[in-house]
């Protein structure tokens, strides 16, 4: 049977070298090839059965490796399919860290339903978190704002558009100005850095 | 007011400060304002970098900051005008002014607070002394009203009266009648009237020439020397400043000479200071005599000779004859055709290797011998190694790369980012496009020598191309274009006083408006860069009554219509001869 050239396993494998390949933050969630791996995972299971129970009623012990044989597999796929979720999970958790609470669109098009539950579970317990973590009661501390350490407190800028004045914490006023270039406090302009307004220059 | 110790009177007086730093387009100030940046970040002093163009560019960039600031530094820029008149500037905000044009304007100098100049009074030439072109209006007026009294006991106390008596002789100087009073009003006009002319002697003679001082690049390095705050990449930038100066002849060869010492000693001290071993990472500068070919190591040798201005106008490389010269030196010195023909850093290790000495060599016979001079290379990994004029023209380049797409502000902040080590990219970019300026000049020069059209008007030649060009309706371009042409024309004219001449060139900036840009360069004899041009421009403008926009901080530099030139070239010629 031509069915039979195929391997046990590979489709799972496949499935793991797929995600691993991808260029994207996260590729669509392969539900076919998850239903193939579950649908192999299946039919040896029934096989499985099929042959312990022949074995219980006669004791022939003949067929005794292809059973150990066929239940490697069985767990292996298994693994794959764990594996495989559990990379997803980890991407998604990373999701939150990078874009914050809202999921892009066409990120959300790549997730599965229980994907995205899992998300906002995780978004709020983020949120519990970091509103708990805060020193002084009621002033939640973003854990999301500095994901490395900043090397210093001030960055170098150049202006992209004209912004015209920005005014800092200390009560200096900035006239941002296409092409003009600064010296400021990361803090106060990373948002404009994010906006896309100031360029950080290396 | 000249600040002298930048340590502590200008340094100091910024810390914690917010800080505007307005730039011009030169290469020598974005080199230095890269220094001062590097000093601004190690004291996390707030700071903003605007690039302007011109005097209008100048008082655009501080009306919008105005307000915001009360430090300002002028980099290369604001000399030669007098700020306070032209900016308006509030009570309490303080330019420090960091300018290689000379001459300063003298209400700079002898502003007592609000001007600072960076720099040393006493290295400064015959700056007029404050009494003989300022009059104490003040003292004047009063003078006027109290006419009776105050004046002839003025008199009296100069002509030795003694003080003790004075109020017994009071009032007997009220007697002197009306004639003498008239008399006296008629010697003081007239004593008026010899110092005004006294005075414009003065300022004429002050501000004829235009030069240019210490480049302000060395300068700010100094101040990063004095305060212990400097490395490798920063006196590199300084470098690049003063090789600015010397290949845009801007500075004399002896003092260049005199230079390159005291920066010399640098170089060993910090090559000693650090201890990065490692030839990946480390950044190394030497110290060489190298050879005035434009970008030789990234160009194939006979290309790089051709379009270098030195080596082709003396061997007259644009004619038939200079091609075979070129051929024979090139045979004598032993490099084949073949080698000489590829890219330097194809070229065989040996030849490479033999390359300088073999130039050398043969200098004095080809007379060719200024050829060489001391410059500096920096290597930096195993790959790059740049000499300081490599990337003199290809920031100039770069500089000057405007485009449809591509604001003059963007090349400048592109040029700025191609001085630092982590853009290689934007450098090689710009040598490829400092190669491509270089053969349109030479071009330029062989054509408009062929076709003579370098024209003589007696006490000057001069040059009109005709219509827009892609490289040279830029200031820095026609220089470079003028002076090869100058120097070409010289080579192949007969006269004898060719030397002696100067030469103006123009070139259409924008077929719409119908401006035209006019640059004028000094004779190839001389070797200071004492530039008469832009007073000239200034007079011959004033007689003609044509308008002229002398809105570059290069005096010689300057604007006007299309359809004005040819009265104004009239008008340059009477006043030159």
């Amino acid at each position: 049977m031509s069915r039979q050239t195929k391997l046990f396993g590979e489709k799972a494998f496949d499935l793991l070298k797929e995600l691993e390949r991808s260029s994207q933050t996260i590729p669509a969630f392969d539900d076919d090839g998850v239903r193939q791996v579950l649908e192999e995972i299946k039919a040896i299971f029934e096989e499985n059965v099929a042959q312990a129970s022949t074995y219980n009623t006669s004791g022939d012990r003949s067929l005794w490796p292809l059973l150990n044989f066929r239940h490697a597999a069985l767990q292996r796929n298994k693994r794959c399919l764990l594996a495989y979720l559990y990379e997803r999970c980890k991407r998604i958790k990373a999701l939150r860290w990078e874009f914050g609470p809202i999921i892009p669109g066409d990120i959300k098009q790549a997730l599965c339903e229980p994907e995205v539950t899992f998300f906002n579970n995780y978004s709020k317990s983020l949120a519990a978190y970091m509103c708990s973590a805060g020193y002084n009661q009621g002033l939640p501390i973003d854990l999301t704002n500095n994901l490395r350490p900043p090397k210093s407190l001030y960055i170098e800028v150049r202006c992209m558009e004209d912004y015209g004045k920005f005014e800092l914490d200390d009560g200096e006023v900035i006239h941002l100005k296409k092409n003009s270039q600064h010296y400021l406090p990361r803090a106060q302009v990373e948002s404009l850095v994010r906006q896309g307004i100031l360029t950080h220059i290396a | 007011m000249f600040v002298q110790d930048l340590r502590n009177d200008f340094y100091r007086q910024l810390v914690g400060k917010r800080i505007l730093i307005v730039v011009n387009y030169d290469i020598d100030a974005i080199c230095a304002s890269r220094i001062l940046q590097a000093l601004f970040k190690y004291d996390h002093m707030l700071y903003t970098v605007v690039p302007i163009m011109g005097v209008t560019g100048l008082k655009r960039a501080y009306g919008e900051h105005q307000g915001d600031v009360k430090y300002v530094v002028l980099m290369n820029c604001g000399g030669c005008v007098d700020i306070v008149e032209l900016l308006q500037p509030a009570e309490d905000v303080t330019f420090f002014i960091c300018d290689s044009h000379r001459p300063l304007d003298v209400c700079n100098i002898y502003s007592d607070r609000q001007v600072c100049i960076l720099g040393d009074a006493s290295l400064e030439e015959n700056i007029p002394a404050f009494e003989t072109i300022f009059y104490d209006s003040d003292g004047e007026d009063e003078e006027e009203e109290e006419d009776e009294s105050s004046d002839p006991e003025q008199q009296h106390n100069d002509s030795g009266a003694g003080e003790s008596d004075q109020e017994d002789e009071a009032p007997k100087s009220r007697k002197l009648s009306r004639l003498e009073r008239h008399e006296q009003r008629i010697l003081k006009q007239r004593a008026r009237r010899q110092w005004e002319s006294e005075r414009d002697r003065i300022m004429f003679e002050y501000t004829q020439f235009s030069y240019y001082g210490r480049s302000a690049a060395l300068m700010v390095f100094e101040l990063a020397w004095k305060l212990s705050k400097d490395n490798m990449d920063l006196l590199w930038w300084a470098i690049v400043g003063i090789t600015e100066q010397l290949l845009l002849g801007k500075i004399e060869s002896g003092s260049y000479t005199l230079e390159l010492e005291q920066i010399q000693s640098h170089v060993s001290r910090l090559t000693n200071k650090t201890n990065d071993q490692n030839t990946m990472s480390a950044s190394k500068i030497t110290f060489e005599n190298d050879l005035h070919l434009v970008l030789y190591r990234h160009w194939p040798v006979t290309e790089s000779m051709r379009y270098s201005r030195y080596s082709s106008c003396q061997l007259k490389l644009w004619t038939l004859r200079g091609e075979k010269r070129l051929h024979e030196l090139l045979l004598e010195m032993g490099l084949p055709l073949v080698h000489a023909r590829q890219t330097y850093g194809a070229m065989d290790l040996v030849l490479r290797k033999e390359f300088f000495s073999m130039v050398e060599r043969l200098a004095e016979k080809y007379d060719i011998a200024d050829i060489v001079y001391g410059t500096f290379t920096l290597s930096y990994g195993y790959r790059s190694r740049y000499a300081a004029a490599d990337y003199v023209y290809a920031l100039l380049a770069i500089m000057e790369s405007v485009k449809k797409h591509k604001t003059p502000e963007d090349c400048f902040l592109e040029a700025s980012d191609a001085l630092s080590r982590q853009h290689k990219q934007l450098l090689s970019a710009g040598i490829d496009q400092a190669k491509l300026l270089h053969a349109a000049v030479f071009r330029q020069v062989q054509s408009s020598l062929e076709a003579r059209q370098v024209h003589s008007a007696g006490s000057f030649f001069y040059y009109v191309l005709q219509e827009e060009h892609a490289f040279f309706s830029y200031p820095y371009a026609l220089g470079l274009l003028a002076r090869f042409l100058l120097r070409g024309h010289v080579a192949t004219s007969r006269a004898r006083q060719a030397p002696d001449l100067p030469l103006i060139a123009s070139c259409p900036l924008d077929a719409a408006e119908g401006m035209c840009l006019l640059v004028g360069i000094v004779p190839v004899r001389e070797d200071s860069p004492r530039n008469f041009f832009g007073k000239a421009f200034e007079q011959a403008a004033q007689k003609s009554g044509v308008a002229l926009l002398q809105d570059f901080f290069e005096p010689a530099v300057v604007q006007l219509r299309q359809s004005d030139l040819t009265r104004f070239l009239d008008s340059l010629t009477v006043l030159l001869t």
